[in-house]
């Protein structure tokens, strides 16, 4: 049951749909890379800044304040500052504004505008009426929520692409790690053979039948919820089907004349696995490489989606989609932009690997 | 085939032992334990509580004793839910995630097979490629981003199904939880049986029936025996990612099944729920993949014969 399962079957792969394939999943992969990379830095906002003003607000193209949008901020103003609004006439990005009280107005009640996030700092024209009247130029700020922004009021757009750099990263460094475990101990079992080789895949087997999720939550106590330490509790539990591969590559590698001359030359077993047996079991790995990035990035958001992995403010897919599926009811933009990211991902690692070899999809766990 | 059904049962009882101790020892690595409170407990009512439920003895004895209730059948109180044992905890929750996993299944294998007949059957080129291309979606969109997009799809807007909840297990709270669990199963399935028929019908057996002129249902049926064993031999991994699937479907759809006991009793130190989850778990998983490997040898002599552990 554990050899590798061929999904994509051989002889559905003609040469030229696999090279689209190939292309169309590297540009999505590099697109998003990009994105992820340069994205925040373009935004314009901190990943973690809240703007009380712009609580869930829509994905859109074009700037906020929209006129509710300032209405409603100025409305809020105003009675902070305990006075009427007499006039509002919005010009361009200028706002021009007359207050009146019953007592004189307090000038500096108005950096409330500076702090708020839809004005810039306020100008005083003219008082009149012994201080209460007041004509203020207000600037309005521009600030554009291209994916809305969350239940926080922190932008949806850079804490996607945040959470794409974290996912991306946890996904590389486990894979990575799982890579450098499964390698070296398929090697070493696969070499070694015998007593050495049965018992060493027994204990693979037995590890395989704990079910996994349960030896994440336990990896994650042991270690605690640290960013960090999410990539280790997944690389631990994700080497076993390399080291299987790795392991049947190696029985076969050893009994090649080039193995033997090097033994009969008096190489070291380390040696002769680092130069001949690892290289030349590339390929496989490779290829079950392109299976594994996808489920470890799975595998991360699944323990995110927990709230098993990274913390706030910090972020990754599976904690945005988490937070999305709370709130569908009036705010599907919180499901939706994060789901098509981390979706897109899996599917262009997925069809990469399957355009690769044709082989284990099926390996979704 | 009794020799192969017991050196089968001779590697799954270990294996199940080791399991079990690699689980009560790891965890018991953890720092914080069962009664961490917000507030420091009182040192004496600690030392009480510690005392009551054994936790003072040494680890190694503790393990012994809990061997020995389990040899009785108990899986101990919870730590937690502290007027419960586990075993009255789970005789709530077992039986709706074990109709939930094994409706899922039960799905996923005959929604599955049938799309890939239905692949592997189509006589336009397009065909496979469709299903190939359909049960990418399955296997890529992951269980929690489908979950709340069929609630809002079909709870909130249509108001068809409802959007959460058990209700004693009526069927219109099942159908959500249900599909959700077995769409990439589905996928999976459908990609192997449709791979798997490919193959099988291009087999020299199936070429002789037909040069005898068999009718189609029958070449199917033959095609399909040869066909099942790769499927079957997945149903093994797809028993243990419906389990990991139904924590996230439980969580999401609030359905009051194993799924909380996994990741609260880990939360919350309760040692011996997240043994007794860990038993559960890994009994259904080697059981199941016991029953697997029996079908297997059922429908293929050649694993009979070759009963050596791989």
């Amino acid at each position: 049951m554990n050899k590798p399962l061929p999904t994509t079957h051989p002889r559905l792969a003609t040469g030229a749909s696999r090279h689209l394939a190939m292309r169309a999943s590297l540009a999505t992969l590099g697109l998003i890379a990009l994105l992820c990379l340069i994205g925040p830095l373009a935004s314009g906002h901190p990943y973690d800044q809240v703007y009380r003003d712009y609580v869930l607000v829509r994905p859109s193209l074009f700037a906020h304040p929209d006129a509710t949008e300032t209405r409603e901020a100025l409305e809020g103003i105003a009675r902070r500052m305990r006075v009427r609004v007499e006039a509002l006439r919005q010009d361009g990005e200028v706002v021009h504004l007359a207050f009146s009280a019953d007592r004189p107005i307090d000038t500096r009640a108005l950096r409330a505008f500076e702090r708020s996030d839809v004005f810039g700092p306020a100008r005083i024209v003219e008082t009149s009426d012994k201080g209460r009247r007041l004509s203020v130029d207000v600037p309005a700020k521009r600030t554009v929520f291209l994916f809305g922004t969350d239940t926080n009021g922190r932008d949806l757009f850079t804490r996607t692409l945040i959470a794409g750099r974290i996912s991306l990263a946890v996904g590389l460094l486990a894979s990575f790690l799982a890579l450098t475990i499964g390698v070296a101990y398929g090697a070493v079992a696969g070499y070694a053979g015998g007593r050495i080789d049965a018992l060493m895949m027994r204990i693979v087997e037995i590890v395989y039948a704990l079910p996994f999720i349960f030896f994440v939550i336990v990896l994650v106590m042991v270690f605690g919820r640290h960013f960090v330490l999410i990539f280790i509790a997944i690389g631990a539990v994700e080497w076993l089907d390399m080291a299987r591969i790795v392991r049947g590559q190696a029985l076969s590698i050893k009994q090649r004349d080039f193995v033997a001359a090097a033994e009969a030359l008096g190489a070291s077993a380390p040696a002769i696995l680092w130069r001949h047996v690892i290289p030349n079991a590339a390929g496989p790995i490779a290829a079950f490489l392109a299976v594994l990035v996808p489920r470890v990035i799975l595998l991360e958001s699944f323990v995110s989606f927990l709230g098993l992995g990274v913390q706030e403010p910090l972020t990754s897919w599976g904690v945005l989609v988490a937070d999305g599926a709370r709130n569908i009811q009036g705010s599907i933009h919180l499901l939706i932009f994060p789901a098509l990211f981390l979706g897109a991902t899996l599917g262009a690692l997925q069809s990469l690997g399957n355009a690769w070899h044709g082989s284990p999809g099926a390996g979704h766990h | 085939m009794l020799r192969f059904f017991l050196s089968r049962v001779a590697t799954a009882v270990p294996a199940f032992f080791i399991i079990v101790a690699l689980a009560f020892f790891l965890m018991r690595l953890a720092p914080g334990g069962p009664f961490d409170t917000e507030r420091a407990l009182d040192p004496e009512i600690a030392k009480n509580l510690r005392h009551i439920y054994r936790l003072d003895l040494p680890l190694m004895q503790q393990f012994w004793l809990y061997l020995q209730s389990l040899a009785h059948g108990e899986l101990g109180p919870s730590l937690h839910w502290r007027d419960f044992t586990v075993s009255e905890l789970f005789a709530k929750a077992l039986p709706i995630s074990a109709a939930l996993g094994a409706k899922a299944m039960l799905v996923a294998i005959i929604a599955g097979t049938a799309l890939g007949l239905v692949g592997a059957m189509s006589k336009v080129r397009i065909g496979p490629h469709a299903v190939d291309g359909a049960a990418i979606f399955g296997i890529v969109l992951p269980i929690f981003v489908v979950a709340p997009l069929l609630q809002l799809g079909l709870g909130l807007t249509l108001h068809v199904l409802p959007v959460g909840g058990w209700n004693d297990g009526a069927w219109q709270n099942q159908v959500l939880p249900v599909t959700t669990l077995a769409l990439p199963q589905i996928a999976i399935v459908a990609r192997l049986m449709q791979a798997a028929l490919i193959d099988a019908l291009a087999m020299p057996h199936i070429r002789t029936l037909r040069a005898f002129g068999m009718p189609g249902y029958h070449i199917y049926v033959h095609a399909l025996r040869a066909a099942f064993a790769p499927v079957v031999s997945y149903l093994g991994l797809a028993a243990g990612n419906v389990l990991t699937g139904s924590v996230v479907v439980e969580t999401i759809f609030g359905i009051p099944g194993m799924g909380r006991y996994f990741v609260d009793g880990a939360l919350g130190r309760d040692y011996t729920l997240v043994m007794g989850t860990v038993i559960v778990v890994a009994a259904a998983v080697l059981l199941f993949n016991l029953i697997v490997d029996l079908i297997l040898a059922w429908l293929d002599p050649r694993v009979r014969y070759d009963s050596r552990p791989r």
